[in-house]
């Protein structure tokens, strides 16, 4: 197992710097003077230059990549043209907080996924069944963004019972940064009211990022649960005279789980880099956004940062989907 | 009945956690909170500006002089009056003997000379407004209170870029200087001003906390004491600044689309203030290219375009340009400007190199602009009638900033939005000089001697009745070399709740910037 780890991690750092060579090579053909761009659009030619020379965008792009590794290697993430603050500082303020609004989507996906996706085989073909996948085709088909307006106007604005956007109101106190978490920090502060507020912040935009991925998890598992309640020993127990609870919760659901496990990693890490319309609709200060606005300035070291960051999660969530696979299933794990 | 114990339950969790509404007192001072939709890189006044940043070091640091009022005139702040010399060479400042800095330290003219210093010499922000007239050694403290600058030439538009140019504490900004970084990095969230308001709370990405200062020096507008603060709350979308200011989660909205701005003028606990801008807008075409390069081609394709779409894609909210120069611009004289007129338009595309049409032009247009985008459907559809198509190329604003940069690459035909500085003449006439080939707004590249001249003769003369004529005839030869299809003027729009009093537009500011310093609540 800890070969595995190991083997997998080298392979990490070789993807990555697959990655960096990637964004640095379209950051630097994409057209755009990043010079103009720092010194502002009133800028003389001579201030222009002079950011040029200061930030090195004068010498030859290879040099410049091995520049930017050398950075990497040291963990700074450069600086913003645009907004001239460390890429890393600002990462780390953003970072977390999607982050965090990404574990609670993905929690309410899992909690309300799983079982809805057994409901529905259970149910193959009834009634029930025909809800739930109303609801699955639904959350494929409804654009994220939309959703989270139609929410925000109808729960926060009309009815009032959810707050417009934010991670707090304005007024609010924030918690001391211990992880970034606001609901995480708030507890160890032992401020229970203020972790509540910011989880309460968090419902709309995590119920419009959530939905896509419970619309998933509830087709994958209902599929798989259909094939195994159909299987051999599945039939065998019900002779046997077990309860139904009993053969759906110990016997077919934990054969059914092992795809809809890899589907979690994949929308957890999908969820990750997919968060700025959610965010953008909600005012969610989230990394996500902060690549977007990026985008949109052509100011290209927070956007290779936040790729790196996010590959880098996106690697490390399918290591640990593969260590629970080996956990959960032993085939696999022998084959280890 | 479950539904209905869901929604109560709801609710009360909603009252529990419910933002407190604006116009209520928080410790018994009200706070104001604005929503804009563009973050606050820094509050630095000597590095680069935007309309958020200016609307911050504005609040918490003071100039020379400020702008107010529309139509937008240069007022004493920090310089209580100021002499010329005779050569105009020499400018000497009296400065308010007491102003102070946040920290109780006085505004002395050691703190001019080192505040202005500083910016020349990191010559970033605000140093391309003076750096070709004014060397650092030559701005000197001749007493307590008494600052002169003397100017390397005569250059008439001196004073009215000092609104720009704010006074930092020097005792504060040395002792935070690291490698020589001229204080950059602290200056960047910590503020070392004399104005208004003090920096409470700095959350890059979320939001902004500016707490007034009681005991400005200036003193204030207005007598409402339980003025506690202003939040400049970041709010990314239109939609969402609409709901947040009708819900009353904001008290002022800057940047509504014309659609959003009309449902809430419409309701009775929100007003509006709409007034024309200082920005222009205009379809600027390369005078250097190919088929743009021919003066009866640009006078045919301004005499194609239907005019009325500059208003129209702004649901009535904009003005058609009288000038190549807005209105508010100091010297402003009314030109016949062209109009859609067919006959014309063809008649000049016969006295061009393509009488029969047959090309094809570039537009290019920010994208994700859907006004920009319905002006260039306008324009391909008015072409049609020259035999001209017209292609139509979206890009974002760093690679349209790059294709502008270089005569070559310079598409036919670029939408822009330009804002001058001041309302000095000079800040629009120099966008027609060479000098401004390069930046954005010169994408033109015009290069015509008898007007480069006649600019840099105003720009030396220091008196305004001299200058006058000149700017009348500088008007004129811009428009009869038609480098760009003169476009409008758009209203600059904001939003604010009934309660919030003092709201003063002022044409010179940027397109979303609000002067914080009048405003206040009282409900």
């Amino acid at each position: 197992m800890l070969r595995l780890i190991l083997k997998r991690l080298g392979l990490m750092i070789v993807m990555l710097l697959g990655l960096a060579v990637i964004t640095f090579t379209i950051a630097n053909v994409a057209p755009g003077d990043p010079a103009r761009l720092a010194a502002g659009p009133d800028a003389s030619q001579e201030m222009v230059e002079q950011v040029r020379a200061e930030r090195g965008f004068d010498k030859p792009v290879p040099v410049r990549f091995f520049i930017y590794l050398g950075q990497l290697a040291r963990g700074d993430l450069g600086t913003s043209v645009y907004t001239g603050r460390e890429v890393a500082r600002d990462i780390a303020q953003f970072l977390p907080a999607t982050l965090e609004l990404v574990l609670f989507s993905i929690t309410i996906a899992v909690v309300f996924g799983i079982p809805l996706g057994v409901l529905a085989a259970v149910w193959q073909n009834k009634a029930g069944d025909h809800g739930i996948r109303l609801l699955a085709v639904s959350g494929a088909a409804l654009p994220m963004f939309w959703l989270g307006l139609m929410l925000q106007w109808y729960l926060a604005l009309e009815l009032d019972l959810f707050p417009l956007g934010g991670r707090l109101g304005v007024f609010d106190d924030v918690p001391p940064k211990i992880t970034g978490m606001i609901t995480i920090d708030a507890l160890l502060d032992g401020d229970p009211g203020t972790a509540f507020t910011a989880l309460w912040h968090m419902v709309l935009p995590a119920l419009a990022l959530s939905l896509p991925a419970l619309a998933a998890i509830i087709r994958v598992n209902r599929a798989e649960m259909l094939e195994v309640l159909g299987r051999d020993y599945v039939t065998n127990a019900r002779a046997q005279g077990i309860g139904p609870f009993r053969i759906i919760a110990a016997y077919a659901l934990k054969n059914a789980i092992l795809p809809t496990l890899a589907m979690i990693g994949l929308r957890f890490g999908w969820m990750l880099g997919g968060t700025v319309l959610v965010e953008g609709v909600f005012d969610f200060p989230g990394v996500g956004l902060y690549a977007a606005k990026a985008a949109v300035s052509s100011d290209f070291e927070p956007i290779m940062a936040v790729t790196l960051i996010l590959g880098a999660a996106f690697m490390v969530t399918n290591l640990l989907i593969d260590l629970a696979y080996a956990l959960l299933d032993p085939r696999v794990r022998n084959q280890i | 009945m479950k539904l209905r114990m869901l929604t109560s339950a709801l609710a009360l969790a909603a009252t529990l956690v419910s933002p407190l509404q604006a116009a209520e007192k928080r410790d018994g001072e009200f706070w104001m909170v604005i929503g804009g939709r563009q973050a606050v890189s820094h509050i630095d006044p000597g590095q680069s500006y935007d309309y958020s940043i200016r609307m911050m070091t504005q609040a918490l640091y003071d100039g020379l002089v400020k702008y107010t009022g529309n139509p937008p005139e240069v007022e004493p702040w920090l310089a209580t009056d100021w002499t010329t010399s005779e050569d105009g060479l020499t400018w000497t400042f009296n400065l308010a003997e007491n102003a102070t800095f946040h920290n109780g330290d006085p505004v002395t003219a050691e703190a001019v000379v080192y505040s202005y210093q500083r910016v020349l010499e990191m010559n970033e922000g605000v140093a391309w407004m003076l750096s070709e007239i004014l060397k650092p050694e030559n701005i000197k403290a001749t007493g307590e209170h008494t600052v002169e600058f003397t100017l390397d030439r005569p250059y008439a538009p001196f004073l009215s870029f000092l609104p720009w140019w704010f006074i930092v504490n020097p005792a504060q900004v040395e002792a935070n200087v690291v490698d020589g970084d001229f204080g950059k990095a602290w200056l960047a969230e910590n503020d070392a001003g004399s104005g208004p308001y003090e920096l409470e709370r700095f959350d890059q990405g979320t939001a902004y906390w500016l707490r007034r200062d009681a005991d400005y020096w200036k003193g204030f507008p207005y007598e409402a004491e339980d003025m506690g603060g202003i939040i400049y709350r970041l709010i990314q979308e239109s939609s969402s600044q609409r709901a947040a200011l009708m819900s009353g989660e904001a008290d002022l909205v800057t940047d509504l689309t014309p659609e959003e701005f009309e449902v809430v003028g419409a309701r009775p606990d929100i007003e509006v203030s709409s007034t024309p801008a200082l920005t222009t807008f205009g379809l600027k075409m390369n005078t250097q290219g190919e088929y743009t390069g021919d003066i009866n081609l640009r006078k045919a394709v301004a005499h194609a375009f239907d005019y009325e779409t500059f208003v129209q894609v702004y649901n009535g909210n904009a003005k058609l340009q009288t000038s190549p120069f807005a209105d508010a611009i100091r010297g402003k004289v009314e030109i016949d400007m062209p109009r859609q007129d067919l006959t014309k338009a063809k008649e000049f595309l016969a006295k061009s190199q393509w009488p029969e049409g047959g090309i094809t032009l570039e537009y290019v247009y920010v994208q994700g602009l859907e006004q920009q985008r319905q002006m260039g459907l306008s324009l391909l559809n008015s072409l049609k009638e020259l035999n001209i198509e017209l292609e139509m190329v979206p890009l974002t604003w760093p690679n349209m900033v790059a294709r502008a940069s270089s005569v070559e690459e310079s598409p036919d035909l670029l939408a822009i939005f330009a804002t001058p500085v001041s309302t000095d003449p000079d800040a629009v006439a120099i966008q027609y000089h060479p000098s401004s080939h390069g930046k954005y707004y010169g994408s033109h590249f015009v290069d015509d001697p008898e007007l480069a001249a006649m600019i840099e003769e105003a720009r030396a003369i220091s008196e305004w009745e001299q200058r006058a004529p000149l700017y009348e005839q500088i008007q004129q030869r811009i428009a009869d070399i038609q480098p760009e299809i003169f476009g409008m003027l758009r209203q600059r729009q904001f939003a604010y709740r009934t309660y919030v009093k003092g709201y003063v537009d002022s044409p010179i500011r940027m397109t979303a910037e609000v002067d914080l310093y009048p405003l206040y609540i009282e409900p």
